[in-house]
C-alpha cells in the first residue's frame, strides 16, 4: 500500500500548488468580450455553425443579465470586469488535438502535471485522465478496456467534432441553460476545453476518471465545460481538481458541468477545488437524474477568493436519489459562498446533503442551500446537516437554507450547528502528549472526516494535506 | 421598488388624526415625518428563490384598505396592582417624558413601508408601564376591530427589576356586518425592558379571513432581563409577522415562541429574529405549525451573532405539520455567526401525522379523525407548555380544537 502512495509525499509543500511557469502560447484573445473575440475563438477551434449561434446568443444573454448583487451576504464581485480578463489562451502545444503520451508534451507543462503528480495517480487508480493547461485540454488518455466497452471520454472540444448529435442535443439546452444565471450566460459564449464522458447502458466504469485544471497565465479566465452522459444502468465516477499559482490581478473560473444520469445509472462527481487565492470561482454544475438513479456530488472547496457554487440536483424520476457532501474551507481574505439546490420533482425521490465548513483568520464561509419538493412529489425524504466549525472571532459563519415543500406525504429535515473548537478537547489532546497546532488539525481531520472516507484513498490524503496546509498558514 | 401612497393619505389625513386624538407636538411631529418617509420606503423584505418569491406584500392595495379616519375598535384593557395601562391619549398626559422618550426607541418609525403607515395612522394605543420592582401577571389587552382598517401600538415599558406576563387578544368585532370584503390590520409592538425585569408578551389573533395582519413586535433587552413572546395566528387572510428581540444587554434572553393553524387558502409569512450584541446572551426559538386545506407557510429565523456576542447560546426549532396535500409549507432557519464563542443550532421539519402514531391509537378502537385531531393537539403541547397566562392558552386550545372539528 505505502509503495502505491508514495507519489502523495511530494504533496507535502505548497510549493506544489504556487509554482509558475513561463507564460508561452501560441494564440491569446485580446483582452475583453465582444462578439469579434468569440467568432474569433470559434473559428479558431473550427466549430460548426450552431456552436457559434449558441456562443453568440449566450453573449447577448450575458450582456443583459444584471450582476448577482443583493443576494444576502453574498461574496463582492465589483473587482470582477469581465473586460479585464484574458477569455482564452491557447497554449503552445505541436499538435492542436491533445496528446495521450505525457512525454510528448512540452516539457514546461509536463512537468507542470508531473509536480501535481497526475501521470503518477494516473497509473496508480485512474481508468482514464484528462489534464487542461490554461483553455485547451493538452493530455487525454483512456485504459483502452474502457474503449472497447464503447465509454468515451475526450476533451470538449474534440465532442464538438466527433460527437455532433450528442454534443448538439446536450450541450447546455435542457440542463444548463445559459440564461440561468450571468455567469453561466458567460460560460456559453467563452466556453473552452473541458470533458466529455459518455458511458453505455450497463456499463460500470469501475476505477474513477480525472480531469485536472490549471490556470497558469495572470489575469486569464477559465471556462471548461464537463458534459457526463451516463445511460440506464451505467456507473461512473469523475474526480476534477484545479489548481493555479498566485497573482494580483484576479483570475476568473466559470466552468459548467452538466449530468445526465440514465434510468437507474449511478454518477459520482467529486472535485477538489485549490485554485490560488486571487481566482473568483463561480460555476453552475447541474444534475438530471431519472428514475431510480442517483447522482452524488463530492466537493472541497479550499482554494480561491470568493466561491460561488452550488452544484443542483433534479431528480426528475420516480425514486431517483441525490447525496452531496461538500466541504468548505475560508482562511484570511476567502470568501466561500457553497451548498446545494435539490429539486425533487417526482415521487419516492430522496436526498441527502451533509455540510461542513470551517472558518478562520477572517474568513467566511456561508451554506446557502434550497430543497424543493414539487406538488405530486409524495413519499419523497431529504436530510440536511450543516456543521460549521470557527476559529476565531474575526471569522464568519453564516448558513441559509431555504425549504420549499408543496406535498404533505413527506418527511422534511434540516439540522445546522455552529461552534468553536473545544477547549476540552485541546486540552485533552494536550495532555495526550499533542502540541496545540497538532491537536487543532486533529479535530479537524476528524470533523471532514465523514467527507473524506467517500473519497478514493488518493484523494482522501490530497484533501486531508490541503486541509493542513491551510492550518500550517494560520498555526505555524 | 417603493409603494405608491395612497391617494387620499396626505398630512391633512393626519393632522385630522392628531386633531381627534388631542395629541402634543412631538407626536404629530413623528407621525408628519413618517408619512413622509413612505415616499422613499421599501415593503419588508420577503424572501425570494429562483423563480418564486414567498409572499407576495404587492398585492395590498392601500387605496381600497386604509381607511383612516374611519378606524373603530374596542379596546378593554386589565390592569394589575401598581402598574399602569392607559391608552395613548391618557399617556401622554400622565407620562409625557416617558411617552416621547419611547415611542419609536425600539422599533424605527422608519423601518420599512409598513411601520411609516403604521405610525402614520394608528388610532388605538396603549402604554404598560410597569415600575421598578413591581410584580405584575395578566396585564390584559383585548382589540375587536370595527372597520375597514385599524392601525394599533403598543409600548411596554419594565423598570428595573420588575415583572409582567401581558396577554394581547386581537379579533374582529360583531359589528362588522356591513363591512364588506378586504381588510387590513396593523399592529406593532415594543418592548423596552429595564435591567434584570422579566416580560412575556402572549398574543393571539383570530380576524376574520377577509383581513389582511401585519404585525411587527420588537424587543429591546437590557442587562440580566428577558423578553420572551409567544405569537399565535389562527385568523386572518394573510398574516405578516415580525417578532424579534435585540439582546443589547449582557447575560439578557429571548424566547421566541409561534403557533400557528392555517386552513382555507390562509398565508402566514412568519418571522423570528434575534440580534445577539452583547455577551453571555442565550435565545431559543420555536415555531411549531399546521397547515390543511391551501393553506400557506413561510417561515424565516435568523439568529445573528454580532463580533462582540462572547458566549452565546442560539437555539431554534421549526416543525410543520401537513394535513393536506394541497397546502405548500416553506422555511428557512438561518445562521448567522460572527463570533466563534458561540454554540448555535437550527432544526426544521415539514412532515404529516406519524402513521405509526395514528395506527396505534386506531388500534385502540379510537376512530381515526379523532385519533389524527389528538395528535395534532400533542404537536402543540411545546409551545402551549410556555404560556404563562392560562387565559391564553386555554384560548389557543379551544381554537385549535374548534378548527380540527370544523
Amino acid at each position: 500500500m505505502s509503495s502505491d502512495q508514495d507519489h502523495l509525499k511530494e504533496t507535502d509543500t505548497e510549493a506544489r500548488f504556487e509554482f509558475k511557469k513561463e507564460e508561452r502560447s501560441s494564440f491569446q484573445a485580446e483582452k475583453g468580450l465582444t462578439e469579434e473575440t468569440i467568432r474569433v475563438i470559434s473559428e479558431d477551434k473550427g466549430e460548426p455553425e450552431w456552436m457559434l449561434k449558441r456562443r453568440l446568443r449566450a453573449l447577448e444573454q450575458f450582456q443583459e443579465m444584471p450582476m448577482p448583487t443583493d443576494w444576502p451576504g453574498q461574496p463582492d464581485l465589483s473587482e470582477v470586469d469581465v473586460n479585464d480578463i484574458i477569455p482564452y489562451i491557447r497554449p503552445d502545444v505541436e499538435t492542436r488535438e491533445s496528446v495521450d503520451d505525457w512525454t510528448d508534451l512540452p516539457d514546461d507543462i509536463k512537468d507542470t502535471f508531473d509536480k501535481l503528480g497526475i501521470p503518477e495517480a494516473e497509473k496508480n487508480a485512474l481508468s482514464g485522465v484528462g489534464a487542461q493547461y490554461e483553455s485547451e485540454v493538452v493530455y487525454q488518455n483512456m485504459q483502452e478496456q474502457w474503449e472497447e466497452k464503447g465509454v468515451i471520454f475526450c476533451n470538449m472540444d474534440e465532442a464538438v467534432q466527433e460527437h455532433e448529435d450528442l454534443v448538439r442535443e446536450h450541450f447546455m439546452t435542457k440542463c444548463v441553460p445559459p440564461s440561468d444565471n450571468k455567469f453561466a450566460a458567460l460560460h456559453g459564449a467563452i466556453w473552452s476545453g473541458g470533458s466529455f464522458v459518455y458511458v453505455p447502458e450497463d456499463t460500470t466504469v469501475n476505477m474513477p476518471v480525472q480531469a485536472y485544471f490549471r490556470m497558469n497565465s495572470e489575469g486569464m479566465g477559465q471556462f471548461e465545460h464537463t458534459l457526463i452522459i451516463a445511460e440506464e444502468g451505467s456507473e461512473v465516477h469523475y474526480i476534477e481538481g484545479c489548481s493555479a499559482p498566485k497573482y494580483s490581478a484576479f483570475n476568473l473560473h466559470s466552468g459548467g458541468v452538466e449530468v445526465f444520469v440514465g434510468e437507474d445509472a449511478h454518477v459520482q462527481y467529486s472535485t477538489v477545488q485549490n485554485w490560488s487565492k486571487n481566482t473568483y470561482n463561480l460555476n453552475t454544475k447541474r444534475a438530471l437524474v431519472e428514475e431510480d438513479g442517483r447522482m452524488e456530488w463530492i466537493s472541497g472547496s479550499m482554494g480561491s477568493k470568493a466561491t460561488m457554487l452550488y452544484p443542483s440536483t433534479v431528480l426528475k424520476g420516480r425514486g431517483a436519489s441525490d447525496n452531496h457532501i461538500t466541504i468548505a474551507f475560508a482562511g484570511e481574505g476567502q470568501n466561500i459562498d457553497t451548498g446545494a439546490k435539490v429539486y425533487h420533482n417526482a415521487p419516492n425521490t430522496k436526498s441527502t446533503i451533509e455540510s461542513k465548513s470551517i472558518s478562520k483568520d477572517g474568513g467566511r464561509t456561508n451554506y446557502r442551500g434550497l430543497v424543493h419538493i414539487a406538488d405530486g412529489a409524495s413519499n419523497s425524504s431529504t436530510s440536511v446537516e450543516c456543521d460549521a466549525l470557527m476559529f476565531d472571532n474575526e471569522s464568519t459563519s453564516d448558513t441559509m437554507p431555504y425549504m420549499e415543500i408543496n406535498e404533505s406525504t413527506v418527511d422534511v429535515a434540516h439540522e445546522a450547528t455552529v461552534g468553536k473548537i473545544g477547549d476540552e478537547d485541546v486540552f485533552y489532546l494536550q495532555s495526550r502528549g499533542l502540541d496545540d497546532d497538532d491537536a487543532k488539525q486533529m479535530i479537524v481531520s476528524g470533523f471532514i472526516e465523514p467527507i473524506t472516507e467517500e473519497l478514493p484513498i488518493e484523494y482522501a490524503v490530497e484533501l486531508n494535506r490541503l486541509v493542513e496546509l491551510e492550518m500550517e498558514g494560520s498555526l505555524g | 421598488m417603493s409603494t405608491q401612497v395612497p391617494a387620499d393619505l396626505s398630512e391633512a389625513t393626519v393632522h385630522e388624526i392628531a386633531n381627534r386624538r388631542d395629541e402634543p407636538d412631538w407626536l404629530r411631529e413623528t407621525r408628519l415625518k413618517a408619512l413622509k418617509a413612505m415616499d422613499r420606503l421599501e415593503m419588508p423584505d420577503v424572501i425570494q428563490t429562483p423563480g418564486r418569491r414567498w409572499t407576495n406584500l404587492d398585492q395590498l392595495d392601500f387605496d381600497e384598505l386604509a381607511d383612516p379616519l374611519n378606524q373603530e375598535d374596542v379596546t378593554e384593557r386589565v390592569t394589575d396592582e401598581g402598574v399602569e395601562v392607559l391608552p395613548f391619549t391618557e399617556a401622554v398626559e400622565q407620562h409625557p417624558e416617558l411617552m416621547q422618550a419611547k415611542f419609536g426607541s425600539v422599533i424605527d418609525p422608519e423601518t420599512n413601508y409598513l411601520t411609516a403607515l403604521s405610525v402614520a395612522l394608528f388610532t388605538t394605543g396603549t402604554l404598560i408601564y410597569i415600575p421598578e420592582g413591581v410584580d405584575a401577571e395578566d396585564v390584559t389587552i383585548r382589540t375587536e376591530m370595527n372597520s375597514r382598517s385599524l392601525f394599533s401600538h403598543t409600548l411596554v415599558v419594565t423598570e428595573s427589576s420588575s415583572s409582567v406576563t401581558i396577554l394581547e387578544r386581537i379579533s374582529t368585532g360583531d359589528a362588522d356586518a356591513d363591512i364588506e370584503g378586504e381588510r387590513y390590520y396593523s399592529n406593532l409592538v415594543e418592548v423596552d425592558a429595564g435591567e434584570n425585569s422579566y416580560v412575556q408578551y402572549g398574543s393571539l389573533q383570530t380576524l376574520d379571513e377577509d383581513t389582511y395582519n401585519v404585525t411587527m413586535k420588537r424587543g429591546d433587552a437590557s442587562v440580566y432581563s428577558t423578553i420572551n413572546w409567544i405569537e399565535g395566528n389562527i385568523g386572518s387572510q394573510l398574516t405578516r409577522s415580525d417578532i424579534e428581540t435585540e439582546l443589547n444587554g449582557d447575560s439578557s434572553e429571548s424566547k421566541i415562541v409561534g403557533a400557528f393553524f392555517g386552513h382555507d387558502d390562509q398565508h402566514f409569512d412568519v418571522n423570528a429574529r434575534v440580534w445577539h450584541q452583547a455577551e453571555h446572551t442565550t435565545a431559543d426559538l420555536v415555531t411549531r405549525g399546521v397547515l390543511d386545506d391551501r393553506a400557506r407557510s413561510v417561515y424565516e429565523g435568523v439568529q445573528d451573532v454580532g463580533r462582540d456576542a462572547w458566549d452565546t447560546n442560539s437555539y431554534q426549532r421549526e416543525n410543520t405539520l401537513m394535513l393536506s396535500d394541497d397546502s405548500e409549507a416553506d422555511a428557512s432557519p438561518k445562521l448567522i455567526i460572527n463570533n466563534h464563542d458561540t454554540e448555535a443550532s437550527h432544526s426544521a421539519t415539514v412532515g404529516q401525522v406519524d402513521r405509526e402514531d395514528l395506527f396505534y391509537l386506531t388500534s385502540r378502537t379510537i376512530p381515526e379523525r379523532d385519533a389524527r385531531n389528538m395528535l395534532v393537539e400533542g404537536f402543540f403541547v411545546p409551545v402551549l407548555e410556555e404560556v404563562e397566562v392560562d387565559e391564553l392558552r386555554e384560548d389557543l386550545e379551544a381554537q385549535i380544537a374548534a378548527r380540527l372539528r370544523e
